[in-house]
């Protein structure tokens, strides 16, 4: 009898398990690939931090999907000083989710906390360095005086380093605790963490934007794209952010009839950088004739499922600094292969791409880049290597073959954090080259607060390193969101930064 | 018996210092952790990288971090995640239930279906159905786990809505991953049942009790089982360690929350505390169990005590 008992109770047990995820009006379950480990805003810089952080923490600005800079926390601001002091306006009668006053002094405790000790051991701080401080004028007045003018800053103040926390509840809880369990003014409050397995949130009804339509979020991290698709696909989860979902999924969850794939422009760029400093790279138009011999185009409909955009410099069409006018080089492998005999490459000359080894999509993509190098006499070897050892030794200490793979993407979308980095002599991405003029027009374009001039100047950038041949422009890759049909007015976001108050399920 | 206990427990701790010293070694050999976590920086100067290193303690002399990390088994202070600072303990204490229950799971999946199945064969010898279990066991070893586990999801999860692909929900959660590891050490374990079973059902005093006229039940499961279970028990002790080491696969795919997952995403990113305490923790337990099995080997047979 005991054990009858106890097997009814385990088959009552089981039954609810297979029932938790389907119940519950309202509760939209999210699959997301990576646990960033806390939820201290200037603790991390993953995107998947902010694609939950971004329900729970706001900002003085807020740049949604659509990419446009619109008031946050501050209801207004205006530059003054010639750009070296911004003066903000703030939202009045807003609080934090524990009933904490939002006001003035949150905002400086905030970014003291940024620039200050604590915010030194993090990432976070070398993106605001820009901020000399913070002065309260007045309850619903702050100042930042800015050691120099900052044209990205208003953007920067929408996301991650710059999420507004509530001084009192930090001073109470904790560093530590405080990354456990966050308070912040957005729509959702996080109601528990489990590290590695997922966190929950509920709807915060007081929100100054109003209460969201769902009551409940959850995010399962599930790391496994073929993991992530299976709870998709059976029900588990209704929607898979990026980047999960490889292109080779795309059919299968296509041929759900429950599912689709909705995806927008992504901040991501691919290219193949070269080496300039040794090697047949050296010669500008070796690199244009290797350019010319792969035609990108095909890559991006047949490998890549039509789920990017071929680029003329490393950037995309939502970048700061991206200007229609600049084409990507013609696929023309007769003409590249009459620049090669000009500067006298032999048929058989050899180049290495370097890869990182667990990207597979890139990896078929270097191996259509290798076959279109071999229609034009050039022996492609590529050789991959683990993500890290690629990122923080190969490329920094410049010991990569001919070409190598660069994946890059600022949430910021502007082409001065793309540009400089890549370019600019002495970075750490940057160990062939040294340029002086480029350098100078880098330099030039930072102080810029008139945004027109800004943008032109970023554009000659642009065109200047597509004129000297520094990478290979390969695409712009797509955020790829799979969701099952039942979500509704979901809108997906270019930089993974959701904010879901306006969704609905079925 | 005491000489031989110091001796077996000084060779343990021995191999657990030696692992986690490789460990840690190596694990720094394979990029600045300081440089991953600042790769989203737009700009970052040497200087910046230092204080990051500095907050992450890896300014401190190789033999220091790794002593304060050594440390953590007697005080169960493991220091913090390098990534978003969770204490190494919490992450430790969550994951290491998660890996003992499917390990435990797994290990009884396989002893409920090896034994009969290996007696039986033993039993019917050279017949039909010793032949089958024999083939089956065959293909069962030959399994790639991930593929069978990928299979299952594929039926039971998506075709059949049955049982959630992942996680640790619920009892549900914990058929899969059971049965994917199970089958797979049945295989094995159905040989070794039955070969230690022909073994012993050879010998002289199996023949004895059967011309005493003792049922053929009797004989089995008193007399052969019996003396087959020492060397099983044995070996199945050590494959229980190997499970703990060995389930990484089988997490990933279920996306269990347990050791494997733990080690994984701690390589990936770099996260020394959480990798070296990982294994540290898993050698440990794993070099235990060796013990235990050493010193039940002792005391079964003297001989091994003298060596």
């Amino acid at each position: 009898m005991k054990t009858l008992t106890a097997t009814a109770l385990a088959l009552i047990l089981s039954a609810a398990a297979f029932a938790a995820p389907a119940a519950a009006e309202g509760k939209l379950t999210i699959s997301s690939p990576q646990d960033p480990g806390g939820w201290d805003p200037i603790d991390t810089f993953l995107v998947n931090w902010a694609s939950v952080a971004t329900n729970v923490f706001e900002g003085l600005t807020y740049r949604g999907p659509d990419m446009e800079l619109v008031p946050g926390l501050a209801e207004a601001w205006e530059e003054l000083d010639e750009g070296k002091r911004i003066r903000f306006t703030l939202r009045q009668g807003v609080t934090f989710q524990n009933g904490e006053p939002f006001t003035a002094e949150a905002v400086k405790f905030t970014f003291d906390r940024l620039l200050g000790e604590e915010g030194g051991k993090g990432p976070q701080q070398s993106n605001y360095t820009s901020i000399a401080e913070v002065q309260v004028i007045d309850d619903k007045t702050v100042d930042f005086i800015l050691k120099e003018p900052d044209p990205v800053l208003l953007t920067k103040l929408a996301g991650y380093g710059a999420m507004i926390v509530p001084p009192k509840y930090y001073a109470e809880v904790g560093d530590a605790e405080f990354g456990m369990k966050p308070i912040g003014t957005g729509p959702f409050k996080v109601t528990s963490y489990e590290p590695k397995v997922g966190v929950k949130l509920e709807a915060n009804p007081d929100y100054w934007g109003g209460a969201p339509k769902l009551s409940e979020l959850e995010y399962r991290f599930i790391p496994e794209p073929a993991t992530a698709v299976a709870e998709l696909q059976s029900g588990g989860v209704d929607l898979v952010i990026p980047p999960t979902i490889p292109i080779g999924m795309i059919p299968t969850i296509e041929a759900d009839d429950n599912l689709e794939i909705v995806s927008t422009a992504g901040p991501t760029v691919a290219a193949l950088r070269f080496n300039t400093r040794d090697g047949i790279t050296k010669d500008p138009n070796v690199r244009k004739a290797l350019i010319m011999a792969v035609d990108r185009e095909t890559i991006v409909s047949s490998i890549l499922a039509g789920q990017a955009e071929t680029i003329g410099s490393f950037q995309g069409k939502d970048s700061f600094g991206y200007s229609a006018d600049l084409q990507p080089l013609p696929y023309d492998p007769e003409g590249a292969q009459k620049l090669l005999a000009d500067a006298g490459i032999q048929p058989g000359a050899t180049v290495e791409i370097n890869t990182r080894g667990n990207d597979s999509t890139f990896n078929e993509v270097a191996q259509a880049v290798a076959a279109y190098l071999s229609t034009v006499g050039i022996v492609a070897t590529i050789k991959p290597y683990e993500t890290n050892v690629l990122l923080n030794d190969i490329i920094p200490q410049g010991k990569t073959g001919a070409m190598f793979q660069q994946s890059w993407g600022g949430w910021t979308f502007d082409y001065d954090n793309t540009a400089y980095a890549m370019y600019h002599t002495g970075q750490k991405w940057n160990p062939y080259d040294s340029d002086p003029e480029l350098d100078k027009l880098l330099e030039a374009q930072r102080p810029m607060t008139d945004k027109a001039e800004r943008e032109k100047l970023l554009q000659d950038i642009a065109v200047y390193a597509a004129d000297r041949a520094l990478e290979m422009p390969l695409y712009n890759l797509n955020a790829i969101y799979a969701i099952n049909k039942r979500v509704e007015n979901f809108t997906p976001a270019p930089d993974s930064r959701l904010k879901l108050n306006e969704v609905t399920v079925k | 018996m005491a000489g031989f206990l110091l001796k077996r427990l000084l060779q343990a701790a021995f191999v657990v210092v030696v692992v986690t010293l490789i460990v840690a070694f190596a694990v720094r050999l394979t990029g600045d952790p300081a440089l991953m976590i600042a790769s989203g920086a737009t700009e970052i100067t040497e200087a910046d990288l230092a204080r990051i290193r500095e907050g992450l303690g890896l300014n401190e002399p190789f033999l220091t971090q790794y002593l304060n990390t050594l440390s953590g088994l007697f005080t169960w202070d493991f220091g913090n995640s390098f990534i978003g600072g969770t204490p190494v303990a919490r992450l430790i204490g969550s994951a290491l239930p998660a890996t003992l229950a499917l390990a435990f799971c797994a290990m009884a999946v396989s002893i409920l279906l090896s034994i009969p199945l290996g007696i039986w064969a033993a039993v019917h010898k050279g017949r039909g159905v010793d032949q089958l279990i024999r083939v089956v066991s065959l293909v069962g070893l030959s399994f790639p786990n991930f593929w069978l586990a990928t299979m299952m999801v594929l039926l039971f999860s998506i075709t059949l809505k049955w049982l959630p692909p992942s996680g640790m929900v619920g009892p549900a959660s914990f058929i899969m991953p059971a049965a994917t590891l199970g089958v797979i050490l049945t295989a094995t374990n159905v040989r070794l049942v039955r070969t230690s079973m022909l073994e012993v059902l050879n010998s002289q005093y199996i023949m004895v009790a059967r011309a005493k006229g003792l049922p053929e039940r009797t004989v089995l499961y008193k007399h052969a089982l019996r003396n087959c279970a020492i060397p099983l028990i044995t070996y199945m002790g050590l494959q229980f360690g190997g499970l703990l080491g060995g389930v990484v696969v089988v997490e990933r795919v279920f996306n269990w929350p347990g050791m494997g997952s733990l080690a994984f995403d701690a390589v990936a990113s770099r996260d020394y505390p959480v990798l070296q305490s990982v294994i540290m923790v898993l050698s440990t337990l794993i070099v235990l169990v060796n013990l235990l099995v050493d010193i039940a080997y002792g005391l079964v047979d003297p001989r091994i005590r003298t060596e």
